[in-house]
């Protein structure tokens, strides 16, 4: 009999080790984000419609002054033919919302390609609770009738933001894990 | 038989009893449907076009079903049309339904070219001209969307020879309309080329069809064009109660961020046109905001409902109900559950949810059938035989559940049916490790009634139109002989 109790527990075991490890392919562990300067921090923002993404936050010294950037992916929020196909869809998907009620458009917006996937990128001035003011970019790609949209933020100018963004986001393991979480494989 | 031999043989036959009964739950072709106090009585594979709204007209004589379609399929781009021989972009079908069990297909008014939602002619309403106030008396009108990019008006007095009237073009998004046939005031669902949001409301005077009048545009404050800052979630579609109840109820969000805004119809009408957002705001009533889980689809009123159990007491023995029907979108439950909601919005300003709707998951293991499982609308009709006492909910692959709202703070179901698969049915994939993988089951879409008691379920997975009627205790519940 306690033979038979161990071949279960091997057995559970084996499913929570799968389970995890399926689990890891999508997430991979807090600092395997293959750059130096960018830190996993917790998601900030309260539970909406669209399950908890990933944030990140750059090094003062490499991105600018105080740059953070949240990404997550929106699953079935996407017109399956046309993508992203203007601002005014980066204004409504790119969860600036999260961050402020207030922001509004620096410019128009402008083609962006991620992760083998394409969308708009678009800069904003974002009016913060505190009375400050930030600068800000929305991204939005889509794979088929998915999104995936991030945001970020800082107190540097909109081009810093954006060129930090854009490279992070553009990293070989932000790549992977935003192609596996569009269930990309 | 050994403890050891006892318990392997109890995985063993766990195990493949398990697996039985998932298998069990696929559907499969010739296998009968399922069904509780509803009856199959006739059906129509629609040149197994993909189905959206139906609306059943009695015209003359006659009963015509009129059914849009969503574009076509990466495998079936254009169907066939059997009556002309001619691969036509799916668009709305008209059906003769006078003999429900003998469904006759008259024609098929080709819709956009295109593929599932970025094509075909989804949406469908109908007014007799000798109903509306300036129409030709010999017309019957029909109202559809023409794809995403215009709303169509056609005269359908002959319905199998509709003849095209009106077209307002130069849009996007167009969807799930309202169309008062006593006034002609239609709640045209679009989206306007500056606005900010994918959908909004054209309010249009169509009581001489031949001749539309624009009365304004109409959404929330932040969709409106320079806006900035937050952008609130797009419109699904309206009801009015017209002029004698004045108002309209706007259901906004599909499967997420769902609210739904109580508007006074006169001041919708007559107020302030320029959108701005004092005067997007001067109709409003109210709002009632739900989960950010969920949408609100379907936003149909019944008022007045009188409540058996509040009977005896001194106020509010009737209640003013909305029943908000969420849209599931996404495939074998990869989203919060879309259901049912009812609302009673007696005290206008102080809505409140007061009971719930879903099918039990595990009466079907719905969540592994393939498809979407979840609700997506229900019947819009308000003739006497089914008003405030039953309401049919399409459930996508739960078929289409018939629930006794009588109580609306307790509603029951009473009665489903979910059709059999075809060789028309078309698949369903979830992508799993970077590959899809694929389900045929049915997606029952929409549902209407008619006057009769008949009951029309379309299929958006292809499988076509079935009528029904009830059985058993849920045709005892609705009243009917």
């Amino acid at each position: 009999m306690r033979r038979l109790i161990a071949i279960l527990i091997a057995a559970l075991a084996f499913g929570a080790l799968s389970g995890f490890a399926a689990y890891q392919k999508v997430r991979p562990q807090d600092g395997g984000i293959g750059d130096v300067n960018w830190r996993e921090i917790a998601w900030p923002f309260p539970r909406d419609g669209w399950p908890a993404g990933r944030a990140f936050r750059c090094r003062a010294e490499a991105c600018g002054e105080g740059i953070e950037l949240y990404v997550r992916p929106k699953i079935g929020f996407c017109n399956c033919d046309s993508g992203v196909a203007d601002d005014d869809e980066v204004d409504r998907v790119a969860d600036l919302d999260m961050i402020t009620q207030n922001f509004a458009p620096r410019a128009p917006g402008g083609v962006v390609r991620i992760a083998d996937m394409s969308g708009r990128a678009r800069a904003y001035d974002l009016d913060m609770s505190d009375g400050s003011h930030h600068a800000a970019v929305g991204i939005a790609v889509a794979h088929r009738c998915d999104l995936l949209v991030a945001v970020a933020q800082g107190r540097g100018t909109a081009a810093e933001v954006e060129r930090a963004a854009l490279a992070f986001l553009g990293a070989g393991d932000m790549k992977r894990w935003m192609t596996a979480a569009l269930g990309g494989g | 038989m050994t403890g050891r031999i006892k318990l392997a043989t109890y995985l063993c036959v766990s195990f493949v009893a398990c697996g039985g009964f998932a298998s069990a739950q696929q559907q499969l072709i010739g296998a009968p449907p399922e069904a509780s106090n509803m009856r199959l009585v006739g059906a129509n594979d629609l040149q197994a076009r993909s189905a959206y709204q139906p609306t059943i007209h009695h015209q003359g004589d006659r009963w015509i079903a009129y059914i849009g379609h969503h574009g076509g399929t990466d495998a079936v781009p254009d169907p066939v049309n059997p009556l002309t021989g001619k691969a036509e972009p799916n668009g709305t079908s008209v059906v003769d339904v006078t003999d429900p069990a003998n469904p006759r297909y008259l024609r098929h008014i080709p819709g956009q070219e295109g593929k599932y939602e970025g094509g075909g002619a989804q949406m469908v309403r109908v007014c007799d001209g000798k109903t509306l106030p300036k129409g030709d008396r010999n017309a019957v009108y029909m109202l559809r969307t023409f794809g995403n990019e215009a709303h169509e008006i056609w005269n359908v007095a002959d319905p199998a020879n509709p003849v095209l009237i009106t077209r307002l073009g130069g849009l996007k998004d167009t969807h799930k309309s309202w169309w008062e046939c006593d006034t002609g005031i239609a709640f045209l669902v679009s989206g306007a080329p500056d606005w900010r949001t994918r959908r909004m409301t054209q309010v249009y005077d169509l009581s001489d069809p031949a001749h539309p009048i624009k009365i304004r545009d109409f959404g929330l404050p932040g969709q409106e064009p320079g806006s900035t800052g937050a952008v609130p979630t797009e419109v699904h579609g309206p009801i009015s109660t017209g002029p004698q109840g004045n108002r309209v109820y706007f259901g906004y969000g599909t499967d997420k961020g769902g609210l739904l805004q109580i508007v006074d119809r006169d001041k919708l009408i007559s107020g302030p046109k320029e959108p701005t957002p004092d005067n997007l705001r001067y109709p409003e009533i109210s709002r009632l905001a739900m989960s950010a889980f969920n949408g609100a689809h379907t936003t149909f009123p019944m008022l007045k409902m009188p409540i058996a159990e509040f009977a005896r007491d001194k106020d509010g023995q009737a209640r003013d109900i909305v029943m908000i029907v969420d849209e599931a979108i996404l495939n074998e439950c990869g989203e919060p559950r879309q259901m049912v909601w009812f609302a009673d919005v007696t005290v206008e300003s102080r809505p409140m949810m007061i009971s719930s709707y879903t099918v039990p998951e595990a009466s079907g293991s719905f969540c592994e059938r393939g498809g979407r499982f979840g609700s997506h609308s229900s019947n819009e009709s308000m003739a006497p035989v089914y008003y405030k006492k039953m309401a049919f909910i399409a459930f996508f692959n739960a078929g289409v559940r018939a629930l006794d709202i009588r109580d609306p703070y307790h509603p029951a179901e009473v009665g489903y049916f979910i059709p059999s698969i075809t060789a028309s049915t078309d698949k369903r994939c979830v992508t799993v490790d970077g590959k899809d993988r694929c389900k045929v089951a049915i997606q029952t879409n929409n549902v209407e009634t008619d006057d009769r008691g008949y009951i029309y379920i379309v299929d958006r997975a292809n499988t076509g139109l079935h009528i029904l009627e009830l059985t058993g205790d849920a045709r005892k519940a609705a009243g009917l002989p």
